[in-house]
Order: structure tokens, then C-alpha cells, then sequence
């Protein structure tokens, strides 16, 4: 502790003061331009003629309510079921194999998960088609089961996607050795792994999961490709109608949808407050605990369903979109495509998918430096880096698009680039900080103390120890950059068309094999990008046994 | 009485554990030695049914005559205590004993029962305290009491003395020794430390 106090002391070469400064001007660009952008639209927002138009509107309360509904229920519904997964897996085999599968889950876009889910649940999808000889349908069912008018499909979608993230979140939790003996002691005193999970270890995950969670209920909030894809459309949710509001010329619409971007910020304080006020009757009803043991229960039943219902949506997306993109005629009832061909893959566009890529590896290209500097060279973590992660996305791309069209940037592919970087970079400083916490200092020292630099220090021993953790933050960071719709469609002016930006135009029209190829390659760059990284990352290991 | 028979543990090549029998009796405390990645610690996790997937194992546990080898750690009704009091923090002291105490002991009795296992612990008062306010003895002191108050029939201690200092230790290991005397179950206590083995006990080297 002396020794780091000490080279604290040293004066700062002029090296240092640069470094710190670039820091600085890089995350002011990135997140503090749009953060002063803010600053128009939310005083545009305050206007009450806006506010007027807004609640005379005859759309507003049924979108509120579909909002509301979406957002609420599928981030509760997502803590439920990724702490289900966690209180009856951990640690076990199966929590093995679910660990395996996660950054498939993970990597696959919104979007095109989306899109395979009406593959898979619309009234001529394939779970239809499975039941369809049995029901001797030879017409698709006139049901409505995605677009349905009570967002139930939208909800779900982002039920499933969401447990994901919340599992993530919870592995990382999940390391540390206490929790999982106060686990052991709790049945030793007689209570079941349920019991246990609720009890125990659900209120103390539950405050660590706070800012986790609110993301979640943001982008619940703000969604609006998978909205579009899934959700209802007369009415649709809020986030859809204030873009399409602030996409209409006509300045009253852009009135109302400045109102709508402000309304969606103010859900989001209710909502944490709300959650807050949970929480906090959570802890008051655990408080006086009665004893109660429950009796033997194995879980079976309830392990395999929740098991198979958390994992196979997301196998039979992807085997869906595929088979989808190699489709020539796939006609309802059939189960499986009658002929297969490359069509709509020699006429699929592929600019939108190198946009994709220059986009991505431009966006990662930028934030790996920029993390790396500030992480070593800037101040401590200042709590407005993750903003954009927990601000509904709608006000803050609109921001962007501001700040953008100031500049005379907008629709250019660098401003797309910096609009993406709002994203990707606090992504990739969450996932790095951890990782460069748990490093020990001493290497740093030994090295100073061998006569190199500060700056040569981490170039060649920090940098190197902690190369695994970067690669995954970089597969991380492109996930991000590739799945990122509305930032792309604004800043972009309309005029970048990526793979993500093409999928979900596509989905409106009617030929699922074009539509499959543009999300079965929005899907694949992220799952390319994670299998490069995980190569990448296994190569370095085995290199360097000593890594663990 | 606690019985071992045949015990064999293995990390994938690796043998951990082989051929132990043991037998501990009602009231009594047998210690257990041994170097560090011994086993001593899989031993326990074994016992209580806790044992990582990383381990195979395979051998019998008689509870009582009972075998216990095949059930879930809840329905083992084993004790165990480790180095660090592991007291559940979103709890208040009572909380966590109250969280052992068996549903039997009903309404305002659960209250005067807790306060009354407190007071003869020297801790009266501390129904509503916080435990991060706690010393790391009291803390120690709590964590014994909750383990017991589930009624055990048996109790392990997982090198509980190793974060008390020289004179605390002392203290906390006759008041710890005395709990289990009185309870009169069979315990195995896991160490480093030779002056934790009590008088007369039975020393096992692994």
C-alpha cells in the first residue's frame, strides 16, 4: 500500500496530463455532447402545448397502458426466471451447460430473435404447422399471436432475451465463495434450494442487480425494433410512436413526440421508484422469518421445464431463420421447406452487412483505446458513464440526432460510428473494470521497479495479463454496435442502411426468405464476433497456462 | 452417533480420500489434521452433502443408524460452522436466529426464546442489531447460535477459531465446546491449530 502511495507522489510527467486529457475529450464527445443535447430536447418536452397535444391524442393512453404492460411485466418476469434458473441449477451440470450456451443467447440480436419468433409463433408458424396435420388445418388459423393487441408476444420476446442478461449478471455475482456457503449454511439448517434462493440469496442479489434491472425496464421502455417486429400496431407501444412522431415533418407531431421522449424518462423514475418501495417491503416481510421449512421437493418437473423453455426458443430461431433463408417454396402446412436454394441469398444486398462490419470494428476500433486510457489515466468511475444504459434510448438518440445535425454530421457513417459509441463504450468499461480491479497491482510495481515506465508498463505486462478480458469486452462491444437500431436509423438520417436496419424494414413486407438472410446475417456477425473472440482467447490461454 | 464407512473421494485422477471410517459419538469431538488441499474441507462439504461436481465420492454417512449419504443437505439435519460467520446480512441478529429456529416455536414465543439464547451468550440486547455492527467475536458467537438453534444432530467446524485472535479464541472454543456438551451430538472439527483439540479428544490425521 506504501510502495502505490509513494509513485502516487511522484510529479506526473507530461505524458500522464496528455493521456488524462484525451480520456477526457474522448468521453466527453462520446457521452457528454449527447448528455448536453439533452438539454433542448427536454426543454422542447416541457412545452404544455405539447403535453396538450399529447394527452388529447387518442393513442397516448392505449400505447401508455401497452408500454407500461410490456416493460413491467417482462423485466419482472425476466428476474423471476433468471433467479429460478440460478436457485435450482447452481452450481450443477446443468449450470455447465447453460453457461456454454449464454453467449449465444447473449450475442443474438434482438431483432432477429425477434424476427424467428414469428417464424416460429405466428399463425402460419412452425409450432401451427407442427399441430396443423393433427387439426387437419390446411390454412393458417385465424389467430392473432404476434402483433397481438395486448403486446403479449412483445413481452414475452423480451422476457426470454432479458432472463439472459439477468443470468449474466448473476454469474458474475455468483464467483464470490460467501454466497454460495451461506447457501450451504442455510441447508444446513434445514431449507430446501427454493426456500434457500428466495430467502437468501434473492434479497441480497436483488441490490446488486438494481442497475441491471433498470436497464432492463429502460430498454423495455424504449424498445423499438423488436416493437415493430412483434409488438401491436394500432395502437403501438410508446417508443414506436414517438419515433414515429419525431420522423414526421410536421413540427406538431415533433411537439408531441419531444412530450412522449419526456414521458418515457419520467416512467422510468416511477418505475425505479416503484421498485424501490418493492425492495424495501421485500426486506420487511423477510424480516421475522417463521421457521417454516417446506418439505421434500425435487423440482423435477418444474428444472426441465424451465430449462427447455428458457433454451429452445432460441435453437429453433436460429434453425428457423435459417431454414427460412435457403427456403424456394415453403408452403403452410409443411413442416419443412418442399425445395431448398441459394436464391434469396445470391439476391440478398450485402452493403447493409460490410456497414455492419465497418460500423462495429470502427466503434470497437475507438472504444478499446479509449477504455484502456481512461481506465488507467482517468478519474475514478464516474456514475454518468453508464447513463445511456439506464436512460430510455428514445430522448438520447434523439439528442444525438441533435447534436448530429449541429454539426452537419448527420447521416454521415462516422456520426453513426460516435452515435453507437454511447453504447458500446460503457459496455465495454463495465465489462473491463472488473477485470482490471482484480488485477494485482504488484505486477505494475515489479515493473516500475525494473526500470520501465508507466506508460511501457501497461504495454507490455498490464495489457498482456489482462488480454482475455479485452477480447471478450471487443466481442461485447460489437454485439452492442451490430443489434443498435434506433441510433443507426436517426443519426444515420436514414441513409445507413445496416443489417439491423434492413431486417427489421424487411419484416414488414412479405418475403420471409430475404428477410430471413438479413437476419440470419445479423445474427451471425455477433456470433462470429464471440467465436473469434473465444478462439483468440483459448490460443492466448494455452500459451499462457499461467493465466488462469 | 456419527458414522463414516469406506469414504472414497477423487477429483478426476486425483485421489483425495480413501478408505475412511470413522466413528464419532454422541457428545464427543474428534479433531481433524491435516496439510492444506488435504481434503479436509471436501470431507465436510461431502458430510453435509454439498459436494462440488468437480469430486466423485463414494462410501456410506449413518446419522444416528440412519443413512443420510443419499439426501439433500436439508434433510440431513448436519450442522456445520465455518471460518467466517457467514451471517446472512440482509438480516438482523434475531433475523438470523430466527431464520434457524424451528417453525414449532410460535408468535411471541419465538421473540422471548431468541432473547432468552442471546442473554446466556452474553449478548442480551442484540435481538435488533445490525451484525455488520457486530464484533467479530459477537459476530462468531451468533453464527454457533444459529447453527444450534436448528437442533443439529450433528455439528462440523470448518477451522472456526482461525480469524479469532489468541485470547477471543480461547474464550469462543470452551463456550463453542460447551454448546456441543450440552447438546450432546456427535461434532468433527476441522484445524490447523494443535491447541484447538480439546482435552482428551481424538486427533485424526488426513
Amino acid at each position: 500500500m506504501r510502495l502505490t502511495q509513494l509513485t502516487r507522489l511522484n510529479p506526473h510527467p507530461p505524458i500522464t496530463w496528455l493521456l488524462s486529457a484525451v480520456a477526457w475529450l474522448g468521453l466527453g464527445l462520446v457521452l457528454g455532447l449527447p448528455l448536453l443535447g439533452l438539454l433542448p430536447v427536454v426543454s422542447i418536452g416541457l412545452n404544455p402545448i405539447g403535453w396538450q397535444m399529447l394527452w388529447s391524442d387518442p393513442q397516448t393512453l392505449p400505447a401508455l397502458k401497452l408500454s407500461l404492460f410490456s416493460a413491467l411485466s417482462s423485466t419482472s418476469l425476466a428476474l423471476v426466471l433468471a433467479c429460478s434458473l440460478v436457485f435450482l441449477f447452481y452450481p450443477s451440470k446443468v449450470w455447465q451447460r447453460l453457461q456454454q450456451q449464454l453467449p449465444i443467447f447473449l450475442a443474438l440480436p434482438h431483432a432477429a430473435f425477434a424476427i424467428g419468433l414469428v417464424f416460429l409463433l405466428a399463425p402460419s408458424g412452425w409450432l401451427v404447422r407442427l399441430i396443423a396435420p393433427l387439426a387437419a388445418w390446411t390454412e393458417p388459423p385465424l389467430w392473432t399471436t404476434t402483433q397481438d393487441p395486448y403486446a403479449l408476444s412483445l413481452s414475452l420476446a423480451l422476457s426470454l432475451k432479458e432472463t439472459w442478461f439477468l443470468f449474466w449478471v448473476l454469474t458474475g455475482l455468483l464467483n464470490q465463495q460467501w454466497l454460495l456457503k451461506q447457501t450451504w449454511v442455510a441447508q444446513s439448517l434445514g431449507y430446501g434450494l427454493w426456500q434457500t434462493g428466495w430467502q437468501i440469496l434473492f434479497p441480497q442479489l436483488l441490490s446488486r442487480l438494481a442497475w441491471p434491472l433498470l436497464a432492463v425496464f429502460a430498454y423495455g421502455l424504449s424498445v423499438v425494433d423488436m416493437a415493430l417486429i412483434l409488438g401491436p400496431s394500432t395502437p403501438p407501444t410508446l417508443a414506436v410512436l414517438a419515433w414515429q412522431w419525431f420522423a414526421d415533418p410536421d413540427p406538431n407531431q415533433q411537439l408531441k413526440a419531444h412530450s412522449l421522449a419526456l414521458l418515457l424518462m419520467l416512467l422510468l423514475v416511477l418505475g425505479a421508484i416503484l421498485a424501490y418501495a418493492l425492495y424495501q417491503l421485500l426486506h420487511f416481510s423477510l424480516a421475522h422469518p417463521q421457521g417454516k421449512r417446506q418439505g421434500i421437493r425435487r423440482f423435477g418437473f418444474l428444472k426441465f421445464v424451465l430449462r427447455y423453455t428458457l433454451t429452445l426458443p432460441f435453437w429453433l430461431v436460429l434453425m428457423l431463420i435459417l431454414l427460412w433463408s435457403l427456403a424456394e417454396t415453403w408452403f403452410f402446412p409443411h413442416r419443412l421447406p418442399a425445395e431448398l436454394s441459394l436464391q434469396a441469398w445470391q439476391q440478398a444486398r450485402f452493403e447493409p452487412l460490410y456497414q455492419s462490419l465497418l460500423i462495429g470494428v470502427g466503434s470497437v476500433g475507438l472504444a478499446l483505446p479509449l477504455s484502456l486510457i481512461w481506465l488507467e489515466w482517468g478519474s475514478r468511475q464516474p456514475a454518468w458513464l453508464y447513463l445511456p444504459l439506464i436512460i430510455p434510448a428514445l430522448p438520447f438518440t434523439a439528442a444525438q440526432y441533435q447534436v448530429a445535425l449541429t454539426l452537419k454530421l448527420d447521416g454521415s457513417l462516422l456520426a453513426v460510428i460516435w452515435s453507437h459509441l454511447a453504447w458500446v463504450l460503457p459496455y465495454m468499461l463495465l465489462m473491463l473494470t472488473g477485470a482490471y480491479r482484480n488485477l494485482d497491482e504488484r505486477f505494475m510495481l515489479t515493473a516500475k521497479t525494473l526500470g520501465y515506465s508507466h506508460w511501457q508498463s501497461c504495454w507490455s505486462i498490464k495489457w498482456r495479463l489482462l488480454l482475455r478480458p479485452i477480447l471478450a469486452a471487443c466481442a461485447v462491444g460489437f454485439a452492442v454496435s451490430v443489434a443498435q437500431y434506433l441510433p443507426t436509423v436517426f443519426v444515420g438520417g436514414g441513409r445507413i442502411a445496416t443489417v439491423t436496419t434492413e431486417a427489421v424494414s424487411l419484416s414488414a413486407g412479405g418475403h420471409r426468405p430475404s428477410l430471413a438472410v438479413q437476419a440470419l446475417l445479423q445474427a451471425l456477425l455477433p456470433l462470429l464476433g464471440f467465436a473469434l473472440s473465444l478462439s483468440l482467447s483459448q490460443w492466448y490461454g494455452r500459451r499462457h497456462p499461467g493465466l488462469n | 452417533m456419527l458414522s463414516i464407512q469406506q469414504l472414497r473421494i477423487q477429483q478426476q485422477q486425483r485421489l483425495l480420500i480413501e478408505n475412511l471410517s470413522l466413528q464419532v459419538a454422541a457428545g464427543e469431538i474428534v479433531t481433524l489434521m491435516g496439510a492444506s488441499g488435504v481434503g479436509k474441507s471436501t470431507l465436510l462439504n461431502w458430510l453435509i452433502g454439498a459436494l462440488s461436481p468437480a469430486f466423485t465420492a463414494s462410501g456410506q454417512c449413518y446419522l444416528n443408524q440412519k443413512q443420510i449419504d443419499h439426501l439433500p443437505t436439508e434433510q440431513r439435519q448436519i450442522g456445520i460452522l465455518f471460518q467466517d460467520d457467514l451471517l446472512f446480512p440482509h438480516l438482523s441478529v434475531g433475523g438470523n436466529l430466527a431464520f434457524a429456529l424451528p417453525a414449532h416455536v410460535k408468535g411471541k414465543a419465538r421473540k422471548q426464546k431468541l432473547e432468552a439464547v442471546l442473554e446466556q451468550a452474553g449478548l442480551s440486547g442484540f435481538y435488533p442489531r445490525d451484525p455488520s455492527t457486530l464484533s467479530g467475536g459477537q459476530r462468531a458467537r451468533v453464527s454457533v447460535l444459529r447453527a444450534l438453534l436448528a437442533q443439529p444432530r450433528a455439528l462440523l467446524l470448518d477451522e472456526p477459531f482461525a480469524r479469532l485472535d489468541a485470547e477471543l479464541r480461547q474464550q469462543f472454543r470452551s463456550f463453542v465446546f460447551e454448546e456441543i456438551t450440552k447438546l450432546n451430538i456427535p461434532a468433527l472439527l476441522v484445524t490447523h491449530d494443535l491447541a484447538d483439540r480439546p482435552a482428551q479428544g481424538r486427533l485424526l490425521r488426513l
